[in-house]
Parts: C-alpha cells; structure tokens; sequence
C-alpha cells in the first residue's frame, strides 16, 4: 500500500524543513522516498495549502498508573460533568481533567498528537502504569521510573557506594519496569517526609539517610549519562511551588555538574519572594540560565484557568497544599519505600493573585527562553491544565495580541507585576514544530519519530491553517498513525493501537543478587513478580515494546 | 506425558485467592493436582485445592439448563440470550485484568450494567475516597516503618489470614530502631491476641463491631482535645481511648487498618471515614496513615480496570453514550428485586462457592468448574482459574501493586477473556436488532 500526500505545507525542522511545499510518501507505515513512477499509489491526499507536521508528542503527561487511577477514584463528578467538544467520537468517556484511557487516547490524536509519556512511573506500579497505556488507543506511549527516594537507592548513597554500583541499579531498573528515563521527584524529600519531615532544600540532609537532594541529583544524572540513555535525568525540583524556590531550581541545575539535565514544569520551581505579597515571578532568572546552560532542557507545566487537579509523587508538599484542594478533598499515600503519591484537586483562578501569576511566569519562560529545542510544550497535564487546552496554549504562544487580550483579563496586579506585555515574541510554525515534535523526539533519543524524512514512523498530522492557531491546532483535516489515517476533519476515524518505548542499557547483573536479598528481607513481594519482560508486556499488559539504543559512556 | 505422574515442587506462587497476594507459597503438583506445603492459608488451600472437582467430570462440562453440551453450543446460546435482553447485568466479576479488559468490552457492546459481587462491601471505602479523600500507605511501607498499629475490627485474621505474619511480625525492617518495640492495639469484637511475636505489645480493647465508627469518632475528639461528656464508649473507658490517642500521637509513622468487609452494618462508611479522618488528624505533627486491608475474587482488580476504562469503579452501567455510575440503582440485588434486569451473566473464575443470585432472568455463568448454582442455570461455562490454569494479573488490597500470575498447569478450559471476546465476536455478527 503506497500513500502520497501531495503537495502541503510541510514543517519538518528535524530536517530543516520551513514551510515548503513537498509531498510525502507512506508504506508500510513508515515514509518512503518519491518511488519510481512505475509504482502505482493507492491512496492520494490532495493537501495544497494545508500545514504537515510529525505526529506532536507530549514528553510529560500524566496518562497511565495508580495515580491518575487515584484521581478517577476521588473525582467521579468530574466524568459525570464532562461534555466534549468531540463526543461522536467512540469511547467519549470521562472528563477532560481525568479522562478515561480510551478518550485520552482519541483526544491527544484528534489534536494530532501520537505520542505521550507518563512521567512518574512508581516502580513498584509499572505493570498498572504500562497497562493503562495499553488501553491508550493510537498513542505511542513509554514512562520514566521514579527513583532516588527508594529506600533502596538512598542505602547505596548512604554507604557512598560506588557509581558503578548506581549504576547497575538505575540500568536494572529501567529493564525491570519497561521505561523509556528516570524522574526524580522532590529528590530524597518524599522520603524525608515519611520521617515526617515537611521540607528540604537542595543541599540540607534527609533525616534519616544524612544525603542531599543535591546528591542524589547528581548521582543519577550521571547513572544515566554513563549507561547511555538518551533522555536526561527528568527532575521535578525541590520546594516545588514554594515562594522563592527559583534559587533551589538554579542549585538543581548546579548539582547537574554539566551533565544533561530535564527540568520538569519549571514553571512551577520558578517563584520569587518580591512584592507586597511575597510571591514574584523569577521567570527572567530561570530562562537566563536556561540560556546560558545548554546541559539544561525545561517543559514548562503552564497553568490554565479552571479546574482540575493536581497529581503528583510529592506528597511533602501535596500535603503542605491540600487546605487549597477544591472540592476539599484529597490523597495521600506513601508507597512501597519507593515514593508516593499525592492528588489534590485544584481550580485556578485569573483573579487570583497567585494563580494569575503562575500563569504569566509560564508564558514568560516560554518566550525568553531563545532555544526551542529545549524547551518543551506542557501543562504536566493534568497539573496546570487538561491536555485539551494546548490549542489555546499554542495561541497564547503565537499571537501576541490575543496574548495581550488574555492578560487584560487577570487579576490586575499580576498583570502589573509580569513582564508579559512587555514580550514581543510569537513563535512560528516551524518554532512550534521543534517545541512539540523534533524537540521532544530528539531529547528522548527515538530517531524515527518526530519528522517526516525518509524511514521515520508515518505519523504525521493535517492541519488547515487560518488565522487563529488555537482553532488550527484542535482540529486537524488528517491524522495518520504509523500510516493509517485514524483522525479525518478532527475527528477519530480509525483506531490503532500504538507501541510502548522503551530503553534496555547494559548492566551488571550481579545487582540482582543485593536486590534479591533486599526484596526478601524487606519487601512485600519477592523480586521474581517484580520485573516485567518484553513478553509480558506483549501477552498480559498488552503492549508491544519499541526499544531505543543506549550507548554507554565512560565516565 | 508419559507413565505415572511425577511429584513436582513449585516455587513462589502466586496466590489469588485472597487480595493480599502472598508470592512466596509452594506447593506440590501432581499432573492437575496441586497441594499447597509451605505458606498457605485456608484461602489458599481451598483455591488451590482442585480434587473435588476433579471428582465430578461432569461439573468441568458446559451445559444449557443443566444438559451437558459443547463450549460452541453454550456460547452460542448465552450470545443468544444476551443479545435478546434490553437490560443486560454483568454481576460477579470474579475475574483478572485480562478478563475484567473483555468483559468491560462486551458490556460497552451490549448496554449492561456491571457490579462486581463484592460492591457493597468496597463502597464502604469508595464512598469515603469520593467525599473527602483519604490517606494511606501500602504493605511494604507498613512492614519497613509502623511502630504502631491500630486495627479496628478483627476480620484481617479471616479477610487476610497471613496479613500479621507477612507485615507486621517481619523479624526484619529497613529501620529497626522505629520497629523494634511495636505496638498493636486492636479494637473490636476479640478477646485473644492475634499470633504475634512476643516482642510486639498487643492492646485488645473489646467492643461492638457496629460500633467501632462510635469509637474512633470519640478518638478523634479526644486528639483535638474536645472534652468528652461520655465516660466510655461502646463500653470501653475513654481514659483507655485516651492511651490509644497518645501512642498514636508520639508514633513515628503509625497506621489505622480495617476490613471493610467485616463491616456489615448500616453506612458504615461513616465508619471508615473516622477511621481515615483519625489517621489524617494525626499528621499535623507525626506521621499516620490509613490502610484498608481485605478483599478477594479480584474485586481491587476489577475496580481498577474498570476504574480507568470507564472513570468508575462498579455499579455502572454502560448502556448510554457516557457511562452512568449510581451505587444505589446500579445495585444488582436491588436490580434483579425490582425486575430491572432481564439477564444475567455472571462471572466467577476464583470461587465456586460464590454463586449467581436467584435472579428471575435468563442466566448465563462463566464459573469456576464444580460450581454449583442453586438451581439449575440457562448457561453454564466453566472457565480456567487465573493462576492456577492460566497467567494473568491481579491487584493487591492497596492497589498499589499488579501481581503476575502463572499458569501451573495445562487446562483445556477456556480463560473468561477468551470467553467474552467468544461471546462479543458472535454479537457483533449477528444482524443488529436495533438496526430497524
């Protein structure tokens, strides 16, 4: 089967494409080059004056495991009220802050997204997290394993045991629950928490094990850099949301020591202390050393208005926040001496002071950033806002007056206090395209995703351009998956089921017989009903694995 | 195989049969027979026993009312009757992920109601969870961290029968210093200790189970320091209560336990929600946490798939265009007693003895083989058992953690997901009655 899509506007800037008119080839649901013309197309899409891009990609939102589960659990009024634009569509179900597997699946690919990776996979509940996303139609999906505040992690450090050591941990970890990277959360302070501890800077002890977030930081930065895996060690930084919390994040990127380092949901890490009312934006500070630093990349976790709810592994400060819960009601749970898991719901208000500024000092990072290669679009759905709400975010992002018509809206003096009018800056197709598509794709190591050159994946969306970006990006005239066009005028015409990535880095198995010891003697379950194969994740859980290569590098 | 069976030990089993998820049984398989040796309990003794069934061939074989027929012949006529029901229940739903995945799809096809057997019972926590939250840990954390435990009830010793021996006796813990002198206190209906080390201090504080809410209500006064004008509660002294309220409070990670199954009294999720607002109190200075415990035929396995396939746990019915959830008129019983249903399937892979509800409705049953219904079903299909005849998955009590089970034995039965996908190819072939 060869399919041509003749002659859009493609933006392609893994490739250097900006803006020109080309046609594509599909078979066997990859690109191909322009076949000799003695092979027959069977399928043509006349796509003259429409915008082609890679399938957008979403390298940090909250879609599979316990915790989203959680917030279903807590929340069904949310499902019950939820009407969507798209409700046609099969399997309409659940709410746009929690939806159900099934609708996040057809409401990422009716904005022309196939691929989203959930972020804060709990290890212990990679099996749930990995079947959720099983049941994630279209969507190519992977997870990154949170560690470094496991018991079993923070022992090592404590004995100052060998890197090599880490090492080996962080590589049998990753193979053991299937994931793609490692997050750490609120590094060493979820742990702190269960000795009741309610905060803990960058370089103050945890209670017990007498290591630092700084450490840990940097342990598993390096883990991952000598193993080879592609993407950075994924940080959600201390203090998170905590006025004044810009120099712990500036301390986080420190304790990188020049390695590749994620920074998640800055946004969020990026407070200043100034103002009548103790909080200020240090969004100039933080792009600043996003700049200068190009071992740093940031996905923003923009905060929209309105409700939703926050889902997080740091109970130490989901805790500290849950009086804020709207409706008043919340979880907390520690887990497994892994980490946690806190879910508080939340609404977010353009006439609160706070909130209308969060949602400036987003937007702000957003344009002084000067790389769109390492920045990343999200709202760390469902965090700071349901992932429906990117449309509008894409325009908030490249239409400055509409920018501008928006921020008259918000409280008024958060709108004094951000910089925002002041910035001129409206991203370009191609500028949007690096953000959501060559960026996330090159940051997580997959080669074949996120472009449209020959021998990438064909996954590629349609989209009509017009004037409003945010009309453009939510409905988009075809969506193909892996070649099969599964959205046509917005919305799902054909369901596939996508793949699960994934990174297998060389290890020394001989940590298997510390782990096996430590499962024993500690645990609740033996180490044999742990680990996850390949198999298992085709058979049982449902999902075919889709490995990327891991170079390993000496020290 | 050839000649006689051999004796075979098998080694870290999983076991199902109750929702604590033991993995570390053996046990000694003979060709299908299997005895449980080391780290059963009667839970696990009784799932993994197959001999009486066995004993009676005829109870491994489909039928229709009662006459033996083919696995075709059975499917086909319960695809009949479910495809000619306006309101189809899907109740049992004793199943793993694999078959609550294919149930839930066959139920989106045909409009029916779901409530697994076990509903009333998980709504006492599910009820709490949807008005205020809660807070809570997991096993591991317990074993590794709790130096004191108060359980409200005393179900866990029938509910989870190795619950104390797994995770709190654990010789060892990850921080000894906090473990080494525990303390368990236990509230309700009890007048002996449960088998503990003698190393752990055990309080036992008899009291009504109905009153047990009463009890932890009086607690929680007393640790926000209200005055009490009661001297006891359900009859135990509240200076004692008060002791109970101080351990607590100089606990370095305490936790709150229940079974919500042994909870069978009038909105006992009143209950459990003292229970959970006790233990959330107590973290404004130490730390404290909730953990429902108990239990079994997959009911934690079916919640969670359902939980993210549908945003509900049980009692929804997916007859319309969004899925309705109403723990009230969702009810099965209440359904079947009000004729609001007009079939039933129901599913029961772990437990034979866990049969369908006298329902007035063409009844179908996918079940454990050697079932045996009270009167004499419309269909009978007897599917393998998760973890014993096939592999598959299950949650543990705090749902926490998805347990991989084995398959330890040939079976020539078909698994419930192989059934419903059976059942929901055949709906789907056949002409649509609502097409006119």
């Amino acid at each position: 089967m060869l399919i041509k899509l003749s002659a859009g506007t493609v933006y392609d800037p893994a490739n250097g494409v900006n803006g020109e008119v080309r046609d594509l080839y599909i078979r066997d649901g990859r690109i191909v080059a322009a076949p000799g013309d003695d092979l027959t197309v069977n399928a043509e899409f006349d796509l003259k004056g429409k915008v082609i891009m890679a399938g957008a990609i979403d390298l940090h939102t909250h879609i599979g495991g316990g915790k989203v589960t959680v917030a279903r659990t807590l929340l069904p009024e949310f499902a019950r009220e939820s009407r969507h634009r798209h409700s046609e569509a099969p399997d309409a179900r659940g709410s746009h802050a929690t939806p159900t597997s099934l609708a996040t699946g057809y409401r990422y690919a009716e904005m022309g997204y196939t691929a989203g990776f959930e972020p804060a996979v709990l290890p212990v509940n990679a099996r749930q997290a990995h079947m959720e996303m099983a049941d994630t139609p279209i969507l190519d999906t992977g997870g990154y394993a949170m560690l470094g505040n496991d018991d079993f992690l923070l022992r090592l450090l404590a004995e100052n045991a060998d890197q090599a050591l880490i090492n080996d941990y962080v590589g049998w970890t990753l193979h053991a629950t299937q994931c793609l990277g490692i997050k750490v959360v609120n590094p060493g302070g979820i742990n702190a928490f269960k000795f009741n501890a309610r905060k803990l800077d960058v370089d103050e002890e945890n209670p017990h094990y007498r290591i630092t977030p700084r450490q840990i930081v940097n342990r598993l930065s390096r883990a991952l850099y000598e193993l080879g895996v592609p993407h950075p060690l994924h940080v959600h930084a201390s203090n998170l949301g905590v006025p004044g919390n810009f120099r712990t994040t500036l301390e986080t990127m420190g304790a990188a020591d020049g390695l590749p380092m994620h920074l998640t949901h800055i946004q969020f890490h990026s407070y200043g202390t100034e103002g009548e009312r103790g909080f200020s934006s240090a969004a100039a500070e933080i792009a600043e050393a996003i700049n200068g630093n190009s071992n740093i990349s940031a996905d923003i976790g923009q905060i929209m208005f309105g409700q939703t709810v926050t889902i997080s592994g740091d109970t130490m400060h989901q805790y500290a926040n849950h009086r804020h819960a709207h409706p008043h009601k919340w979880v907390c749970t520690d887990m497994e001496c892994e980490a946690g898991c806190g879910v508080v719901p939340f609404r977010y208000r353009d006439k609160n002071f706070v909130n209308a500024m969060q949602w400036a000092i987003g937007l702000e990072i957003f344009l002084m950033v000067d790389d769109p290669w390492r920045v990343f679009l999200t709202t760390d759905h469902p965090n700071g806002a349901p992932f429906t709400s990117y449309p509008h975010l894409m325009r908030l992002l490249m239409d400055r007056s509409f920018r501008e018509e928006m921020l008259r809206r918000i409280h008024p003096e958060a709108a004094a206090h951000t910089r925002l009018s002041g910035l001129t800056r409206e991203y370009s197709l191609y500028e949007m395209a690096i953000m959501t598509r060559a960026g996330p794709a090159r940051i997580l190591g997959l080669k074949d995703r996120g472009h449209l050159a020959p021998g990438a994946c064909a996954d590629i969306a349609v989209y009509e351009p017009g004037s409003d970006p945010e009309t453009m990006f939510s409905r988009p005239s075809h969506v193909f998956k892996d070649g099969v066009m599964v959205v046509r005028n917005g919305a799902i015409c054909a369901t596939v089921a996508g793949g699960t990535h994934a990174v297998k880095p060389e290890y020394d198995r001989g940590i298997e017989k510390r782990l096996k010891a430590y499962f024993d003697r500690y645990h609740s379950m033996k180490l044999s009903s742990f680990c996850i194969s390949d198999d298992e994740m085709a058979d049982g859980i449902g999902s075919r694995v889709i490995n990327t290569a891991c170079a390993a590098r000496s020290a | 195989m050839n000649g006689q069976p051999r004796d075979t030990m098998l080694t870290d089993i999983v076991c199902p049969f109750c929702s604590l998820c033991c993995d570390d049984l053996s046990a000694r398989q003979n060709g299908r027979h299997l005895e449980v040796t080391d780290n059963g309990c009667h839970h696990a003794a009784r799932g993994f026993d197959t001999a009486d069934g066995e004993s009676q061939t005829g109870l491994y074989r489909a039928s229709i009312n009662g006459t033996s027929c083919t696995l075709d012949e059975a499917v086909a006529h319960a695809a009949t009757l479910l495809g000619e029901a306006r309101q189809p229940l899907f109740g049992g739903l004793g199943t793993d992920v694999a078959g609550a995945r294919a149930l839930l799809q066959l139920a989106g096809y045909c409009g029916a109601v779901v409530d697994h057997m076990n509903s009333s019972a998980m709504l006492r926590n599910l009820l709490v969870v949807q008005d205020s939250g809660w807070m809570t840990t997991t096993l591991t954390e317990v074993r590794n961290r709790a130096d004191v435990l108060l359980m409200f009830g005393t179900g866990v010793e029938r509910h989870a029968p190795r619950f104390y021996e797994r995770i709190f006796n654990g010789a060892e813990s990850l921080f000894s210093a906090q473990t080494m002198a525990r303390k368990l206190i236990v509230i309700g209906a009890t007048s002996t200790p449960p088998p503990l080390d003698a190393a752990i201090n055990v309080t036992l504080l008899p009291c009504d189970t109905a009153s047990l809410g009463d009890v932890a209500m009086g607690m929680r006064a007393l640790l926000s320091g209200a005055p009490l004008q009661a001297e006891r509660i359900a009859g135990i002294p509240c200076q004692q209560l008060q002791s109970c309220v101080e351990r607590l409070r100089s606990a370095r990670y305490g936790v709150i336990a229940w079974t919500a199954a042994e909870l069978d009294f009038r909105h006992a999720e009143l209950a459990v929600q003292a229970f959970c607002e006790l233990a959330r109190s107590l973290n404004e200075t130490t730390r404290c946490a909730a953990l429902p415990l108990g239990g079994n035929n997959a009911d934690h396995t079916f919640s969670q798939v359902a939980t993210w396939q549908t945003g509900y746990a049980t009692r929804t019915s997916l007859a319309g265009a969004q899925p309705d959830y109403d723990p009230v008129r969702y009810d099965s019983a209440r359904m079947l007693a009000y004729r609001e249903a007009d079939a039933l399937l129901w599913v029961s892979a772990f437990d034979k003895l866990r049969v369908p509800p006298p329902a007035g409705v063409p009844t179908v049953v996918l079940g454990r083989p050697g079932m045996q219904p009270a009167k004499a079903v419309d269909v009978f299909i007897p599917v393998a058992t998760p973890g014993l005849d096939h592999a598959g998955h299950v949650f543990r009590c705090d749902t926490v953690a998805v347990l991989p089970l084995r398959g330890l034995r040939r079976s020539a039965l078909p698994a419930v997901a192989e059934v419903a996908g059976t059942l929901l190819n055949d709906l789907q072939s056949r002409p649509s009655r609502h097409a006119d």
